[in-house]
């Protein structure tokens, strides 16, 4: 224990001050994995890119028309099948599972991005 | 057509589109099932995508309930057995794995300084 004591002794690390009492940036945390599961909820802008990622890269849908307020079957002219599979897609992409009924209501890009970012488990 | 545009049967016709898409949804996880696969999987989902297709202009109604019918019961035929759900989800492996615990209970960190009388 002495010789613990003695050793802490000489070592002198830097004091580091944070730069801002409340807030913590998140782009200079992303190096860093913070293993608690407790703030770990989606934010909307990272929602918004990945659901349009995936309406972007289904191959039916022209990329230059997806926006966040887009509706499937009157913006894109897609049909309710393709509707389907874009939700079985964002299923895949967010690990989720969406009731049957639930599913078959989201229609637009704004009704996904709302359900996913208010999904407790989305992934 | 009579009766082609009433109501009653936009509202018959607006069911069975409800059907038709859980059934599309219902069998297009399960063919994800099967076939676990991309390559395999891409290509039974454009099969299943032309049975559909092949049935999408009927306009009588009781025709497209026998369709249906029939699309269901083959899907109950060929319904995986261990099908893939997402952990938490019910029938998932995590399900109910940590339930929250009751409130009210807490732990108290006493060990060394309780007093036994």
């Amino acid at each position: 224990m002495a010789l613990r004591a003695a050793v802490l002794r000489h070592i002198r690390l830097p004091v580091q001050t944070l730069t801002a009492a409340g807030s913590r940036p998140q782009p200079q945390w992303s190096f860093l994995r913070l293993f608690s599961s407790h703030d770990d909820h989606l934010t909307k802008e990272e929602v918004i890119d990945r659901v349009l990622d995936v309406v972007k890269s289904f191959p039916k849908v022209d990329p230059s028309k997806v926006a966040p307020d887009v509706h499937f079957q009157k913006d894109l002219g897609l049909d309710s099948l393709d509707n389907v599979e874009i939700v079985m897609a964002l299923e895949e992409e967010f690990k989720l599972e969406i009731p049957d009924k639930e599913a078959d209501k989201i229609d637009s890009c704004n009704l996904a991005i709302e359900y996913i970012y208010n999904h407790p488990m989305a992934g | 057509m009579i009766g082609a545009t009433t109501s009653a049967y936009l509202a018959r016709r607006a069911a069975q589109q409800e059907r038709v898409r859980i059934l599309y949804r219902r069998a297009l996880k399960d063919t994800l099932n099967w076939a676990v696969h991309r390559h395999l999987f891409y290509r039974d989902a454009s099969d299943l995508r032309e049975k559909f297709e092949a049935n999408k202009h009927v306009e009588d109604l009781d025709t497209i309930n026998k369709i249906i019918a029939a699309g269901e019961a083959t899907y109950n035929k060929w319904r995986h057995p261990d099908p893939y759900i997402v952990p938490w989800a019910p029938g998932g492996s995590k399900f109910t794995r940590n339930p929250v615990p009751p409130s009210g209970i807490e732990i108290v960190y006493d060990y060394g300084k309780e007093d036994n009388d």
